[in-house]
């Protein structure tokens, strides 16, 4: 079982690496949510910029809220924010790119082109064009990212769906009398799922990186629901006094984004 | 020349350390052919790659000695060995496609041994590569000089890898299934090729292959390998025609040698099981948006035959000739096709070449054995499991099997799943699509006895769609050949291999070295 | 010849959606220009007369392709934070925006392709083991993040450059480039560690292909099977990677000229979304997507040099 075990993970330490990192990171924020005696509002002036200590275990930013506390919820906004931009990503993506992909033709010429023009534009970009037409805030952040998200999910089933249906099993269950939808989500969908689950874990990342971009640009997710991008573009007003503020904040972000990239990476390798 | 003995090749994993080749010995006289033969996996293009000195891998240990000219290749340094490969030494692979660098022009790759190993002027080169070009019977060869693999034909790539083995005129060739990925009649002109190399250029040539055939009409020598060993050795007509191994005579009782196996007397009260009638069809090449207008190609054109219940009917031809286009048109999987195609069955099926592409690799054999009955309706959990068991045991697998996924299977296994998945709603008629080419012979000859038992036993028709004419020679009682989406020739078995009529026929027939 | 015909025509159909988009994303924007220059207290009929004058009345075709010609020949609008015409004031940033991209790509690539061919020829060694692992963890620093380690560090601790401070390229080019060195280094970075991993796996997956024991079949060195055979393959897929990366950069740009304080499109996109200036940013968005899609065009056609069998059919 060990040896078993430790040769997969010399064959692909990406994976387990990632698995543990990001797992260790979404504890962190959950125990912080769940646990943590503070409100990650309330501000306390004596507190202010208060080192490491028992009560403060990381400290406290500049109008003495704790850090630890702050970081958990920011956090989960960030890890919510992706979660839900990559289920809309996947969703209409895994439609789109299915409809496309199995039937070819001049719609899927139509998508295609649409699909070419949307992707043109750097994604932080295109959720700017809706962010500054809806204005900013969670729900609409998530929208945007969503949409964005979905031609480059559609892209990757599409190509799947398009190797697929001239496999001869997927000949064989048309033979059978299967019907299309059968066919598609049925026989061919469950083959798609190892190159779907590493690109949705890269788009996870991908969304954790816009939403954290666009919240230190200051229009991406508003205050008072913390974000770290946020903290992080409120902490460089005091990177001379303050480095720690900054590290540390960035830091939670990098570790997040490392985690789920060697998770992406391990499941490419494995798929 | 050449002298291996005592050669052992192990392959250290980091797990499990594998001896691919034991105890392998060789010697080749300057001038001389020698085969060596064997199943995928007997360790016969390890060999051949560890006497060109081509594998450096550093998992690999190699023991023993190879002697070529008087020097040791095994223990020399990679410089000295670089002064022979290319030189006294070359090599042609077995995929022309993939063992042509995509990037580079003909003419670089047939000239880049020469560059490497003289100083000769580039005109001098150049008019050197154009003649050994001419030499491999290419035509054109100053426009092939300049092209790109992927704008040649397989034939004429397979060419160019030997014009570029010979441009330094090397003392030894090897050839590592140099024919295996060809037509026959293609196959055919590269031994032919060959013949002519050795004969004028007194080359020495090492050939490794599958084909015991193509071994025999080519050399003077052979080896038979069978998991890492040399079973047997000896001239090639003592070898194949007094084996003394279980395995030699094994193999060579596996090669179909245009032998009938008794077929049932055609029953004059036969009933048509099937009609084509003047089918042809195309592939559309929808050619984008922007571009309006579609290109046609049409793969057949204007087929008729008919079909009679349980009969073997033979499709044969070489690739591009249509036949399995022909197929599925027949099982109406193509949408643009003219003409009549009468059934007189319900549900015919289709096993397909590849065995690996067939089998959907998520699901599990059980699975897979019961989605027909699932579509289909109307049958319980238990009756599709019970149906699925019994058309398992029917081709030879037990229940074991069902929880198995593809990935789990052999080659022969597999086929043998998807010959009962063709079996689960009890077709009358099967039309079978290269069935067997993907695998080895002796597995070859279980499935295709496997169909014979389904045809006696069941009943059931069978379309047998292959380029093997001995193969088909064997299995059919009747034979359509094929040729650039035509029916060039129909007739009873005898009619086709005794009486050819058609020039194509004939030229088929030849190539696979049954006409003399 | 046909097929860069048909490589333009993309092109060009590419360009027309992408600015039908971004205009059909301002139209459906609540209240239009009449409403913004009369504001919220102007009567019924003055603004009917002000949409008849600015053409607003017209079917939504005309005024999109009004609107695009328009753009073609530079005339962009007013921005409505500050009333000068939105040519003027992108013209001037055009420099610092275009320069920060290139000085970015072009570092991209002079580390990514050294450093990948390197790595991938000492694969084994410990030390290319420790360029994998760096390279892991530059990947995962959001450029955001490396920027305000960079300003710590070689800002404030090492004095190398005054955070905040920008000098134009009209004042003193040299000091304007080294102002948008370091925020360059910070773009390019991730991106670079990206294209070194890329180009190593291309280059090792490439060794393993039956040309390349061809090419040592005829007597080819190591290094001559890298550089004459390997490298020109492996390069293939990095360069859809560099031209992805390209557009990537742009939009990294946004982010960055944030964190330096320079006085590019970024800035001013963010700060006009904020202000809701929407010709600004309709122009900018408009201008960057163009970009891009030329970009993507750029490399197609790389893709068919290098490429042959992307040529012709």
């Amino acid at each position: 079982m060990m040896k078993k075990f430790l040769f997969s993970f010399k064959k692909n330490p990406e994976l387990y690496i990632g698995l543990i990192i990001s797992a260790f990171m979404v504890l962190l924020i959950v125990l912080g949510v769940m646990f943590s005696p503070y409100d990650p509002d309330a501000m306390d002036a004596s507190a202010k910029f208060a080192d490491p200590s028992i009560n403060h275990i990381m400290g406290c930013d500049n109008f003495g809220r704790d850090l630890f506390t702050r970081l958990s919820t920011g956090g989960a906004t960030t890890l919510l924010v992706a979660f839900f931009t990559v289920l809309i990503g996947v969703t209409f993506g895994i439609i789109v790119g299915a409809l496309t992909g199995y039937y070819g033709g001049a719609v899927d010429e139509i998508m295609m082109r649409f699909n070419d023009a949307v992707l043109a534009f750097p994604s932080i970009l295109l959720a700017l064009v809706f962010i500054s037409v809806f204005g900013s805030g969670t729900w609409k952040v998530i929208v945007s990212l969503g949409i964005v998200f979905v031609p480059s999910f559609a892209r990757i089933v599409r190509g799947e769906f398009k190797r697929c249906k001239n496999l001869d099993y997927v000949r064989s269950a048309r033979l059978m009398g299967a019907s299309d939808i059968r066919i598609m989500f049925v026989h061919i969908l469950p083959n798609t799922i190892p190159v779907l689950l590493s690109s949705t874990v890269i788009g996870f990342n991908n969304a954790v990186l816009a939403e954290a971009s666009m919240s230190f640009l200051g229009i991406g997710v508003q205050p008072p629901q913390s974000s770290l991008g946020r903290m992080l573009s409120d902490a460089q007003a005091f990177l001379f006094s303050e480095p720690s503020y900054a590290v540390i904040t960035g830091v939670t972000i990098a570790l997040i984004v490392l985690g789920f990239s060697l998770l992406g990476d391990g499941l490419k390798k494995n798929a | 020349m050449l002298e291996v003995t005592d050669l052992h090749i192990e392959i250290e994993d980091s797990i499990i350390p594998e001896t691919v080749v034991y105890d392998f010995d060789i010697t080749v006289s300057p001038g001389e052919i020698v085969g060596i033969v064997g199943e995928s996996g007997s360790g016969k293009s390890m060999s051949a790659l560890a006497i060109a000195g081509l594998l450096s891998r550093k998992d690999m240990k190699k023991k023993g000695s190879i002697m070529f000219e008087g020097e040791e290749l095994l223990t020399a340094p990679r410089s000295h060995l670089r002064s022979i490969q290319g030189d006294d030494i070359a090599v042609v692979f077995q995929e022309p496609m993939t063992s042509l660098n995509p990037v580079k022009t003909i003419g670089y790759q047939v000239e880049e041994a020469l560059r490497i190993h003289s100083d000769l002027p580039d005109e001098e080169i150049k008019k050197r590569a154009l003649d050994m070009l001419r030499d491999v019977e290419l035509d054109d060869v100053e426009s092939i000089y300049e092209k790109y693999p992927h704008e040649l034909s397989g034939g004429m790539r397979q060419r160019v890898m030997i014009a570029a083995a010979l441009i330094c005129n090397p003392k030894l060739l090897i050839a590592d299934e140099p024919t295996t990925a060809l037509d026959v009649t293609i196959q055919a002109q590269i031994i032919e090729l060959l013949k002519k190399i050795n004969r004028q250029m007194g080359t020495a040539i090492l050939f490794i292959s599958h084909d015991l055939s193509v071994i025999r009409s080519l050399c003077s020598r052979v080896l038979v390998m069978n998991k890492g060993r040399i079973v047997e050795s000896g001239l090639v007509d003592e070898v194949f025609d007094h084996p003394k191994e279980e395995y030699t005579k094994h193999l060579i009782e596996a090669i179909p040698k245009f032998k009938k196996i008794a077929k049932p007397s055609q029953d004059p009260d036969r009933k048509p099981i099937l009609e084509v009638k003047n089918v042809s069809a195309r592939y559309k090449k929808v050619s984008g948006f922007f571009v309006p207008g579609t290109k046609q190609k049409l793969v057949v054109k204007d087929a008729s035959f008919t079909m009679y219940d349980g009969e073997i009917m033979g499709l044969v031809g070489e690739s591009g000739s249509g036949k399995t286009t022909l197929g599925k048109t027949i099982l109406g999987m193509l949408d643009d096709t003219d003409g009549r195609i009468i059934h007189y069955s319900e549900m015919p099926q289709m096993v397909f070449q590849d065995p690996y592409g067939s089998l959907n690799p998520t699901r599990t054999v059980g699975w897979i054995l019961e989605e027909p009955l699932r579509i289909k309706g109307g049958y319980t959990a238990k009756e599709r499991r019970e149906r699925a068991k019994s058309m398992l045991s029917l081709v030879g697998l037990d229940e074991t099997y069902l929880k198995r996924r593809p990935k789990a299977l052999s080659g022969g296994q597999r086929q043998r799943v998807c010959i009962a998945l063709a079996l689960m709603l009890g077709p009358k008629l099967i039309i079978a699509d290269e069935p067997v080419s993907a695998l080895d012979v002796t597995v070859q000859e279980q499935v295709i006895n496997l169909l014979i038992k389904l045809n006696r036993e069941l009943g059931i028709a069978i379309l047998f769609i292959s380029h093997d004419l001995k193969v088909v020679y064997e299995l059919c009682s009747r034979v359509i050949v094929m040729k650039d989406g035509r029916i060039v020739e129909q007739g009873t078995d005898e009619e086709i291999y005794n009486d050819p009529k058609d020039p194509y026929t004939k030229q088929l027939l030849s190539s696979a070295g049954y006409l003399k | 010849m046909k097929t860069v015909l048909k490589k333009i025509a993309t092109f060009v159909i590419t360009v027309l959606l992408v600015t039908l988009f971004v205009f059909i994303a301002f139209e459906l924007i609540p209240g239009d220009a009449a409403t913004y220059r009369l504001g919220i207290n102007a009567t019924p009929e003055s603004l009917e007369r002000l949409r008849e004058e600015l053409g607003l009345t017209r079917p939504f075709f005309v005024r999109y392709f009004s609107w695009l010609g328009d753009f073609f020949f530079g005339d962009m609008g007013t921005s409505i934070s500050y009333g000068v015409s939105v040519r003027s004031m992108l013209a001037s940033k055009l420099p610092i925006t275009l320069t920060l991209t290139l000085m970015s790509f072009v570092l991209v690539v002079a580390l990514s392709i050294p450093i990948g061919v390197i790595t991938s020829k000492y694969e084994d060694r410990p030390l290319s083991k420790a360029v994998d692992v760096l390279g892991q963890l530059t990947m995962s620093i959001p450029p955001f993040f490396l920027g305000i380690l960079i300003t710590y560090l070689f800002g404030m601790i090492l004095h190398m450059f005054t955070p905040g401070g920008f000098v134009s390229y009209d004042v003193n080019f040299i000091r304007f480039m080294g102002y948008l060195f370091f925020p360059a280094v910070a773009i390019a970075l991730p991106k670079a560690a990206m294209s070194t991993k890329l180009l190593k796996t291309s280059i090792l997956s490439e060794r393993k292909l039956d040309y390349v024991r061809t090419a040592y079949s005829r007597g080819n060195s190591t290094m001559d099977v890298l550089y004459k055979h390997v490298l020109k393959n492996a390069l293939i897929p990095v360069i859809t990677f560099l031209g992805m990366t390209l557009a990537d950069i742009v939009a990294g740009s946004l982010v960055i000229e944030q964190v330096f304080s320079i006085p590019g499109y970024g800035r001013l996109l963010i700060s006009s979304i904020s202000n809701r200036d929407y010709p600004v940013v309709q122009a900018i968005i408009a201008i960057i997507a163009m970009i891009v899609i030329f970009i993507n065009l750029l490399v197609d056609i790389m893709y068919q040099v290098l490429d042959p069998r992307m040529r012709g059919n």
